[in-house]
């Protein structure tokens, strides 16, 4: 026991020396990637952003091609994540201003909770911009809103589903009615869909709206059922890919893949690879490394003084089996 | 000699060892974030214009002045003395900007247009940040400007007084909630519910204030009277885990988490899987407020709630029952130690206290959702931990436990303010709870042995 505990006081100070030092090289390491690699101008100031979460690959590249964008002209991003946590979020808020950034870009953990943190960025004279997701609190002065165009999208993934479908069929989508942006795609799809049914060349029933949580355990499970209560179904609109990907598992354990085309939504790499494998039909894709560049323009244009849209929306574009064969991605 | 010496320091570090490493956390932060701080506000704005005129008198011609900063209290009385001051010492100050960039640049181009001049730009950091400027010759009116800005000095932002204002206020809610915490540790028990419990509150009190005290135009009485419901109902819960924990013999550990569970279940209901968020402005009177000498309210009411900690669990026989349960709970109940009584109660005051901690957040958030309090549990049990009190029962301190808490804040705030990515902060702090333990082990070891070995020493002639 004794030569435990003397092991133990000798290492002591060297584990905490070791803490410490790393602290540091952190920080030193940080400042040199911005201030070496890249073409930079004088450094003028920082940008905080926070975002939901970054184990989703969207965000971590919103927040990478933010560092790489604001870098060209002189600002130094510092990334934070609010991982799903609202308070933990406006505590990142409330050291933003400390130590003073010039700008926050958020995308809120909670549109409607967020809005006292905005606020008080807003009153310490930080302006503040979101991206991807809106804050909803009424009173909040955003500065801008960066996004998807998820209305337009929802129209492109009707345009796709009557293709895959050759204008025929019965369809069910897997919902998520929770969120603000999912709500905008079901929209866009049904009223293509319901616009394109006047035309002689087309005949779509939606027979099912049903919730698949965003999420893939719950969509294949959601959409076992589906096909039970729908045996004569032929489509399946994912409002995105997680969805698009649970769906297509319970498709092929019910062997059912022929018949039911998906279509789905975001363009993350495990949805692209589906759809190279021929098991998603197409995806209207989102773009996060232009959210995350426009979103730069955006404050740099309010420095300079130019007039901000309060919103600004980055078009989807389809992404079908012909776009993955030639995407250098997926090689 | 040395022998005494040595358990005098092992005895010291057991009290204030912890103390000991708060202090060189916040040296290290304010180490590591000393920077150069741009001033703001009327001193600035005097200040600047001294320097202003002091150059402007060399000048043999007239020089005009254009004052820049943005909509901000502070910066608008920056530019009101500044302005002010220049004008009392007979500088012309062709025009004062308190806007954005683009009101600026409006009123660059306003100047420009009518054939003006500024040959001297006044600003405060923040505006000379603003890209607009970074070409000052793309204006006609500024060709020929210089600029000038408030001189800078160098301070930690740790240790600025909005930060050390931050670090106390994001650390309230997980203190209060560790005091109760403490208690049900001591008694060798954990309360798993806690997290569960501060969102239960959050959401009963804002439902509350939504349906039933009208909303939006809800009057003070009525806040109170959700907010001690919220409260009195996670008391309950608490009350709830209490019984089963002492009736059915049932390990606390079992027990709580299935409070954690039906608690989270319930918010949920509660709050249909949405964000309450219509309650009035002044619900922010708690959780933003700062009354007593700028100390945020939720601030005072920790330090209180910590007082009357302290007193119960050191001066009073309620605080030694709790510390006899925990210590050896034979002997408590053969020396007539309310054994079910003692335990029922510290799991209700956990409740309760978990209620408040919901309510504060609410506040803070100006708003209630069944999403708040996820993993707060485990960061109040680190706080206990690392505030010294020993998870097999019997020993710890609630000031301790206050120590503790603020070593858990100050690490994050100090990473945050250094830059540390939300994955590394994770590894710190995990580090921190494994180094607190081991400490801990460490020093009870120590001072063990070196005790036996003293006495052993005394034996021998």
């Amino acid at each position: 026991m004794r030569s435990f505990a003397h092991v133990f006081c000798r290492l002591l100070p060297v584990a905490l020396g070791i803490f410490l030092w790393s602290g540091c090289g952190r920080n030193e390491e940080a400042e040199q990637r911005t201030a070496g690699r890249l073409p930079v101008a004088a450094r003028r100031g920082s940008i905080g952003l926070s975002v939901l979460t970054l184990t989703n690959p969207f965000f971590k590249e919103i927040a990478d091609t933010m560092s790489r964008e604001a870098a060209k002209h002189g600002y130094e991003v510092l990334v934070v994540s609010g991982e799903f946590d609202v308070a933990k979020q406006q505590n990142q808020v409330k050291d933003f201003i400390v130590r003073r950034v010039s700008a926050i870009v958020l995308t809120p953990c909670d549109s409607k909770a967020i809005g006292s943190a905005i606020q008080e960025a807003s009153t310490a004279g930080i302006p503040v911009f979101t991206a991807d997701i809106a804050c909803l609190a009424p009173g909040v002065g955003v500065i801008c809103h960066v996004a998807t165009d998820n209305y337009s999208g929802g129209k492109q993934a009707a345009q796709a589903m009557i293709e895959a479908l050759r204008g025929r069929g019965n369809v069910a989508i897997l919902d998520h009615p929770e969120v603000e942006s999912v709500l905008l795609r079901t929209k866009g799809f049904e009223e293509v869909i319901a616009a394109e049914n006047q035309t002689p060349d087309v005949a779509i029933r939606i027979v099912a709206k049903i919730p698949g949580g965003g999420v893939k355990d719950k969509s294949f499970k959601a959409t076992e059922d589906l096909i039970q209560a729908h045996p004569d179904l032929s489509g399946i609109f994912a409002i995105n890919d997680p969805s698009a990907l649970g769906a297509s598992a319970a498709l092929e354990k019910a062997g059912k893949r022929a018949q039911i085309k998906i279509v789905g939504f975001d363009g993350q790499l495990e949805g692209k690879q589906a759809i190279k494998a021929g098991k998603i039909h197409a995806d209207p894709i989102q773009f996060p490394d232009r959210i995350g560049a426009e979103t730069v323009r955006v404050i740099m244009d309010h420095f300079a003084g130019k007039e901000v849209p309060k919103e600004l929306l980055i078009p989807t574009s389809l992404y079908r089996k012909a776009d993955a064969e030639k995407d250098p991605m997926l090689k | 000699m040395n022998l005494d010496l040595r358990i005098r320091f092992y005895r010291f570090l057991s009290s204030y060892g912890m103390l000991l490493v708060l202090v060189l956390l916040c040296a290290y932060f304010s180490w590591a974030t000393w920077t150069e701080q741009n001033p703001t506000g009327a001193d600035a704005g005097r200040q600047l214009a001294k320097a202003i005129s002091r150059r402007t008198q060399r000048e043999t011609r007239e020089v005009r002045v254009l004052i820049v900063a943005r909509d901000i209290p502070e910066d608008i009385h920056f530019a009101s003395a500044l302005r002010a001051e220049l004008l009392k010492s007979g500088v012309s100050v062709v025009e004062t900007v308190n806007g954005q960039p683009v009101d600026a640049r409006r009123a660059l181009e306003k100047i420009g247009a009518a054939g003006g001049q500024v040959d001297l730009i006044a600003w405060n950091a923040a505006a000379a940040e603003w890209n607009l400027f970074a070409d000052l010759s793309a204006f006609s009116a500024t060709r020929q400007a210089k600029v000038m800005q408030p001189a800078s000095y160098r301070w930690p932002d740790f240790l600025k007084a909005d930060n050390l204002r931050n670090v106390a206020n994001q650390i309230v809610v997980i203190a209060i909630v560790a005091i109760g915490m403490t208690m049900v540790i001591i008694t060798g028990g954990i309360d798993l519910s806690v997290g569960s419990l501060i969102a239960l509150s959050a959401v009963i009190s804002t439902r509350l204030i939504r349906d039933l005290a009208g909303a939006e135009q809800a009057g003070a009485v009525g806040m109170a009277i959700a907010c001690a419901t919220g409260i009195g109902a996670c008391a309950a819960a608490g009350l709830c885990s209490g019984v089963i924990v002492t009736l059915l013999d049932i390990p606390a550990f079992i027990v709580t988490l299935g409070m954690m569970l039906v608690a989270s279940g319930v918010g949920f209901i509660l709050a249909e899987g949405q964000s309450i968020y219509q309650v009035p402005d002044s619900f922010v009177w708690l959780g933003r407020g700062a009354d007593l000498f700028n100390i945020p309210n939720a601030v005072v009411l920790m330090l209180i709630a910590y007082a009357a900690g302290y007193l119960v669990m050191e001066r009073m026989a309620l605080g030694r029952y709790v510390y006899a349960v925990g210590g050896n709970r034979q002997a408590a109940r053969f020396s007539g130690v309310p054994l079910k009584r003692v335990l029922v109660f510290v799991y209700t005051i956990s409740g309760a206290l978990a209620g408040l901690g919901g309510v504060i957040i609410a506040s803070q958030l100006k708003s209630g959702a069944p999403t708040y309090g996820v993993m707060y549990e485990l960061y109040v049990i680190a706080a206990v931990v690392v505030g010294g009190t020993s998870l097999a029962g019997g020993q710890g301190k609630i000031l301790g436990t206050l120590i503790g808490a603020f070593i858990i804040a100050v690490i994050q705030n100090g990473m945050n303010l250094t830059g540390v990515e939300s994955y590394t902060q994770k590894v710190v702090l995990g580090l921190l709870i494994l180094g607190a333990v081991s400490l801990d082990r460490f020093r009870r070891y120590g001072l063990e042995l070196l005790v036996q070995r003293s006495a052993a020493g005394h034996r021998k002639p």
